[in-house]
Formats: structure tokens, C-alpha cells, sequence
């Protein structure tokens, strides 16, 4: 069955999938490439229609300069850091908490509150935009930190919620018996216990949460409205003139805006440790 | 004073009646093994003495107090789990001294502690590993160290050796029989294996389907069982069942015929209920079994399967129309053992037989019909 290795005596064969890879490779890769290389063009360039070739003059400090002198980029992106890092940081710890409770206390109707977490995630986002809208402007949350705040970290949760129960269901139940027998409370289970082991878990949940709210643009432009608040997603816009637009600096400022992402890629990757359980049962 | 006092244990789970009203009491130090076939609810008892599971009705009282609805942490037990269950991200030092450390116990008094549980276990030099960085034999020290460091009232295990290899096996048996001369604490120790319910038990509780059998010292259950369940349940080989009528009934004694024997003259205890013409089985120890014509009731058989074990011998004989029921083998074939290696060749005719005074009564419910065996034999 798939995927079977190619054997050696196959060298047709194996150069097709080399090839094979090497074109899917491009072909997902072509568009995140095009983008560096306008970042690097001069304006010249995108005004003769020059997206794809080689750029006739190298401009990178210009362009990336520019980024931060035409525009509130720094403004945007401290207020991005601002929503998306305590958001990330809260739904870490909220899933932690709902994901022990559900998957070690079964209590009457922890089914329904189960159901309501993951059943939120299934709801197009989109048809909230008015009731969240008009519920902010009623709280007095809207255009403020908070409302992008709250937002992502009550959407978030339920996805969340859905994995940590599932990776903290599956740890060994006889740790907990232990831990319970040895007159651990619940609280000192989850730090004592749960927290320490599902550290891999929670690393690919911070990079999974941090990229989704960090990447939002929707809810930006919904729930903001000034540049004191407004994350970077939405100030990119701001970027683009009225009649033409800088796609050299666009580009530029796109390329800013995906970096932290990757960066939280790399911060947490030392996380992701196999067999942290490995010891705790049998042989 | 009483450690531990079950009194009317009930517990279901959903449908399922697990524990069927159980009563027992153990004494203080007292060393209780606890047997049974698998899924006869050894693991659910014990998880109900640790409150790890609730009972339905009933009490259960450790050193006095009433503790059955009380937080395992609060009835002074330590539970040994089969499968270790210790905190992989803890080293062995924490692992030990992780109950102590949750109480809030000051550091110096869970240090002292520590070291004393890894001196007693021969652990000191491992204090600092994880437990991936251990043998299987040294996990199940150190989750045994876990539970001496709180210093518990009870100790239970729940099949703590099953995961080690024999000579380990036997190595800890020791190990552990030790430990309980030198802290004296009450031990109540779940088992598959007859050598560890045998060697280590002051008593041996026999579980069936959720209720006791029987209680007694693991001579005594041996040598005299209530009832057929037990007196097939402990001894391996097992017990040699024979299935006969009682064809003539006195006071103090009963005629049974078996296929292929003469009529035999078996001691009745007294008060047991027997009529003439009830099916009776009659249960023969494999070692109460001779080769050759020595014994009062003997017939011929063709030697099927030969086990030498070097110290003994296990033949396994068709001796039909004498045939056994509910045999390990699942064969009709009668189980003999012999004290020595002995050269018995397969497909040989041998001739085999036994005392009568030897073999147990069993009525067709089940109880056993013969007086009390003495426990050690004269010889
Ligand atoms: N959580 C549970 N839910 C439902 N039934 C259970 C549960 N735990 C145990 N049982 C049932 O209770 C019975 C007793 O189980 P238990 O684990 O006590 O058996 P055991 O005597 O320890 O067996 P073994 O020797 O195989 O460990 C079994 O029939 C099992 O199916
Ligand atoms: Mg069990």
C-alpha cells in the first residue's frame, strides 16, 4: 500500500517522483517566491508589469524601510503582539484546564459540554459577524484590544478544548489513579502531572493558535476600526494607495508580517519531544 | 486492633454485580493475598479499599475509621499498580517523594524519607535516573519505594510482579516478604501466581465472581477447601476431579463408585448432606497419585504426556473408563505427579492408584463432604 518506497531497480520510476516532487515543490512554493522577489523590485518594475523576472534593480533596505516609514507598521505590529500573545497564552491555559476536566472527570453532562465545544467549531464564522459586532459595540468592547481578545480566545478554546482532551485522555490512567492514591488534589494532578506531559501537545497547539489569530484578517477588520488597535493584518491594507498601489512594499511588508509565525515555528519546535510518557507503564 | 474491616461490600457497574456483598477483616501486619480467576474482581476490590472506586453499599473501615466515603489520600493506604504507573517526568527521587511533596511535608523530612524507602529497595545509586532509564525490575522498586516513603497504614499491591521475569520474580517475592517482617505494616497483595499466594500469605482470600470463596493460612485453604472452586483453584497441577455416584451412605462414611475403580469407602464430615445415589465428585491431588500397584485403588492406564521436570515428574495418563472433568488440559487424562525425575516412557502401560483416606468429597453443589485433612502430613 501507499506509501510504498520505490525500489532501487526502478531508476525511471524513481526520477519521475524526484521530478514529480520537485514540481509540487515549486508550484507551492512559486507564489511565496514571487512575493520575496517584489519585495526586492523597484516601483519601476511593478509599474512596467514586472512580477515574475528577474528585478531590474535590487532595492531590499529601500522597500523594507519604507514598510515602517509609509505607513504605522511598527504601531500595528505591537498591537498584533498585544492581541495575539495573551490570547494564545489564555487559551493555552484554559484548554489545558476544560481538556483535564473532560477527559479524567466524567460528571453528568461533560457529553453536552463536550459537544458544545467542538460543535462551535463547526459554525461558519462568518454568519457571527453582526450579533459579535453589535455585542461588542453594546459592551463598549468594540475598536479596543479587548474585543479581538475575547473573541479569539472563546473560539479558539473550543478547537483547543477538542485536542488537549483527546492527547490528556490518552496518557495513562493509571498516572492519575496514582497521583489521586498519593493524595494529590485535582489541581496538583494538572500541574504536577498533566501540565509536564503534554508540553509537546501544548507547543504544536501554541503554533497552530498563534499563526490562526496572528493571521486573522476578518475579525480585524470587523471588530477594529482605529490604528491604535488595529492588528497588522488589517494595517497591510492601509499599505495600498487609492489609485496604485506599492506592490513592491506590500510585498515587503508581507513578507514582515509572516515572520513572527515561522518564528513561534522555530521557539517551539524543542518542544516537540516524543515519548514523554516513555517509563511510566510496563517494560 | 482491626486494620482494615469490609463489611457488606456491594458495588455494580452498571449491570454488572462486581462485588457481592463481601465481608472480611484483617488484622494488623497481617500479610492478606488475594486470588482468583481473572475478572473476578481482585483489581475492583482493592480499588475500593483505596477509594479509587465507590461501593454501591457497604462500609469499609481502615485502622477504626469509617473511611468509605473518604478521599484515597485521606485512608492512609499506598497502592502498588501492576503496570508502575510512575511519573515519567519525575526522577526517582521525586517519584518517591511525591505523595510526601503534595502533603506540603517539609523538604528535609521527605529527603530522610526518600533515602530510607532507597536503602531498604537498594535504590540509592538510581535516585537521580527517570524511569525510562531503569530496568522493569527497578520501575517496580521504585513504585514500591513510592509507597513506603508515606509510610501507609495498609500497603496494596495489585499484581505488583506480573510484568518481571521469573528469576526477578522470585528475587522480589523475597524482597518483598522481607520488607513486610521489617515495617510490620498491613499488606493486601492481588496475585495470578499460587507460589507468591502460598509463600508470602498469612492468609489467602479466594475471589469467584465477585464474592469470597474462602479465607484461611494457605496450608489450611490447601489442605482442606470448602468447597470444589477452591480446592481446584489453588495447587498446580491442578486437582484431579472424578465424577461417581455415592452408592451406599453410613454415618461416618460413603461407597462411591467411580468408572473403572472397585467401590470406595470415603470418611463423610460430619453433617454433610448426602444421600445414597447422589453424582459426587471425588478430588485427587496429582501428588497423591502413585505408579505402580502400591495403593489401595489402582487401575491401568496408558501414560499419554510425560513432563520432566527434574524435581518432579508430571505424567498426564488416559485411565479411561476413569476419566477426570474440568482439568487445565482440558483432556479426560488424570494428572500424576512424582516426587522425583522418574523415567516414565510415553504410550507405556502403567498401573495407578491411590489411598481412598487422601482423596476429597465434593456434593453436587459443590461442598466439600470429607472431615478436615490435617494440614501438615505425618509422614
Ligand atoms: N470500569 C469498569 N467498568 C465496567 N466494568 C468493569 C470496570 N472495571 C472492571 N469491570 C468488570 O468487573 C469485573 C472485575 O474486574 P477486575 O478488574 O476487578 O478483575 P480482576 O479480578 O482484577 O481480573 P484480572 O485478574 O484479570 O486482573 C470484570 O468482569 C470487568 O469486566
Ligand atoms: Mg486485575
Amino acid at each position: 500500500m501507499y506509501p510504498r518506497a520505490i525500489p532501487e531497480n526502478r531508476p525511471l520510476s524513481r526520477f519521475a517522483y524526484g521530478l514529480l516532487v520537485a514540481l509540487v515543490l515549486a508550484l507551492w512554493l512559486l507564489p511565496l517566491f514571487a512575493v520575496i522577489m517584489t519585495s526586492f523590485r523597484s516601483f519601476d518594475d511593478v509599474m512596467a508589469g514586472n512580477y515574475w523576472g528577474w528585478p531590474s534593480k535590487i532595492q531590499v533596505f529601500e522597500n523594507y524601510a519604507a514598510v515602517f516609514q509609509q505607513s504605522k507598521m511598527l504601531d500595528y505590529f505591537l498591537n498584533s503582539l498585544i492581541i495575539t500573545i495573551p490570547s494564545t497564552i489564555a487559551v493555552l491555559v484554559l484548554s489545558t484546564m476544560t481538556g483535564f476536566v473532560l477527559s479524567r472527570y466524567p460528571f453528568p453532562g461533560a457529553m453536552v459540554i463536550f459537544a458544545l465545544f467542538v460543535g462551535g467549531n463547526f459554525l461558519p464564522q462568518q454568519i457571527m459577524m453582526i450579533p459579535i459586532r453589535d455585542l461588542m459595540v453594546a459592551t463598549g468592547l468594540y475598536d479596543t484590544f479587548w474585543a479581538l481578545i475575547l473573541f479569539h480566545v472563546a473560539f479558539q478554546t473550543g478547537f483547543a478544548t477538542l485536542f488537549m482532551r483527546n492527547f490528556i485522555a490518552a496518557l495513562p490512567s493509571e498516572l492519575f489513579q496514582a497521583a489521586r492514591a498519593e493524595g494529590a488534589s485535582p489541581w496538583q494532578t494538572l500541574i504536577h502531572i498533566v501540565a509536564p506531559l503534554v508540553r509537546p501537545a501544548l507547543a504544536a497547539l501554541a503554533i497552530l493558535v498563534f499563526t490562526f489569530i496572528w493571521n486573522d484578517y476578518f475579525w480585524a477588520v470587523v471588530l477594529t476600526q482605529s490604528d491604535a488597535v488595529k492588528p497588522v493584518t488589517a494595517g497591510l491594507s492601509n499599505l495600498r494607495g487609492e489609485w496604485v498601489s506599492q506592490w513592491n512594499i506590500v510585498s515587503a511588508a508581507t513578507i514582515l508580517v509572516a515572520v513572527p509565525p515561522v518564528l513561534m515555528f522555530f521557539l517551539m519546535q524543542k518542544h516537540f519531544i516524543s515519548g514523554l510518557t516513555m517509563g511510566a507503564v510496563k517494560g | 486492633m482491626n486494620s482494615v474491616e469490609l463489611i457488606g461490600l456491594d458495588k455494580h457497574y452498571g449491570q454488572y454485580h462486581a462485588l457481592k456483598s463481601l465481608d472480611l477483616t484483617i488484622e494488623k501486619g497481617e500479610f492478606i493475598v488475594m486470588v482468583g480467576p481473572s475478572g473476578c474482581g481482585k483489581s475492583t476490590l482493592l480499588k475500593t479499599i483505596a477509594g479509587l472506586e465507590t461501593v454501591d453499599t457497604g462500609k469499609i473501615t481502615i485502622g477504626g475509621k469509617d473511611v468509605t466515603r473518604a478521599e484515597p489520600g485521606d485512608r492512609g493506604i499506598a497502592m502498588v499498580f501492576q503496570s508502575y504507573a510512575l511519573y515519567p517526568h519525575m526522577t526517582v527521587a521525586e517519584n518517591m517523594g511525591f505523595g510526601l511533596r503534595m502533603a506540603r511535608r517539609p523538604k528535609a523530612e521527605i529527603d530522610v524519607a526518600v533515602r530510607r524507602a532507597a536503602d531498604i529497595l537498594r535504590i540509592t545509586e538510581q535516585l537521580d535516573k527517570l524511569p525510562k532509564q531503569l530496568s522493569g525490575g527497578q520501575r517496580q522498586r521504585v513504585a514500591i519505594g513510592r509507597a513506603i516513603t508515606r509510610s501507609p497504614d495498609v500497603f496494596l499491591f495489585d499484581e505488583p510482579l506480573s510484568n518481571l521475569d521469573a528469576a526477578l520474580r522470585t528475587q522480589m517475592r523475597v524482597e518483598l516478604s522481607t520488607l513486610h517482617a521489617e515495617l510490620g505494616s498491613t499488606m493486601i497483595y492481588v496475585t495470578h501466581d499460587q507460589v507468591e499466594a502460598m509463600t508470602m500469605a498469612s492468609r489467602i482470600v479466594v475471589l469467584n465472581k465477585g464474592a469470597i470463596e474462602q479465607v484461611g493460612s494457605p496450608l489450611a485453604l490447601y489442605a482442606n477447601p470448602v468447597n470444589r472452586f477452591v480446592a481446584g483453584f489453588l495447587g498446580a497441577p491442578r486437582m484431579n476431579f472424578i465424577e461417581g455416584t455415592t452408592t451406599e451412605v453410613g454415618t461416618d462414611d460413603a461407597l462411591v463408585q467411580l468408572a473403572g475403580l472397585a467401590p470406595l469407602r470415603i470418611a463423610l464430615r460430619q453433617g454433610a448432606t448426602v444421600k445414597t445415589g447422589d453424582p459426587v465428585t471425588v478430588g485427587i491431588r496429582p501428588e497423591a497419585f502413585a505408579v505402580g500397584g502400591s495403593k489401595p485403588a489402582s487401575c491401568p492406564a496408558r501414560v499419554r504426556l510425560v513432563e520432566n521436570l527434574g524435581r518432579e515428574t508430571v505424567v498426564y495418563a488416559d485411565a479411561s473408563p476413569l476419566v477426570t472433568s474440568g482439568s487445565d488440559t482440558g483432556t479426560r487424562n488424570v494428572t500424576i505427579q512424582l516426587g522425583s525425575a522418574v523415567a516414565v516412557a510415553p504410550n507405556s502401560e502403567i498401573t495407578i492408584g491411590f489411598d481412598p483416606a487422601d482423596a476429597y468429597l465434593f456434593g453436587s453443589d459443590g461442598a466439600t463432604l470429607t472431615p478436615a485433612k490435617p494440614e501438615i502430613q505425618s509422614r
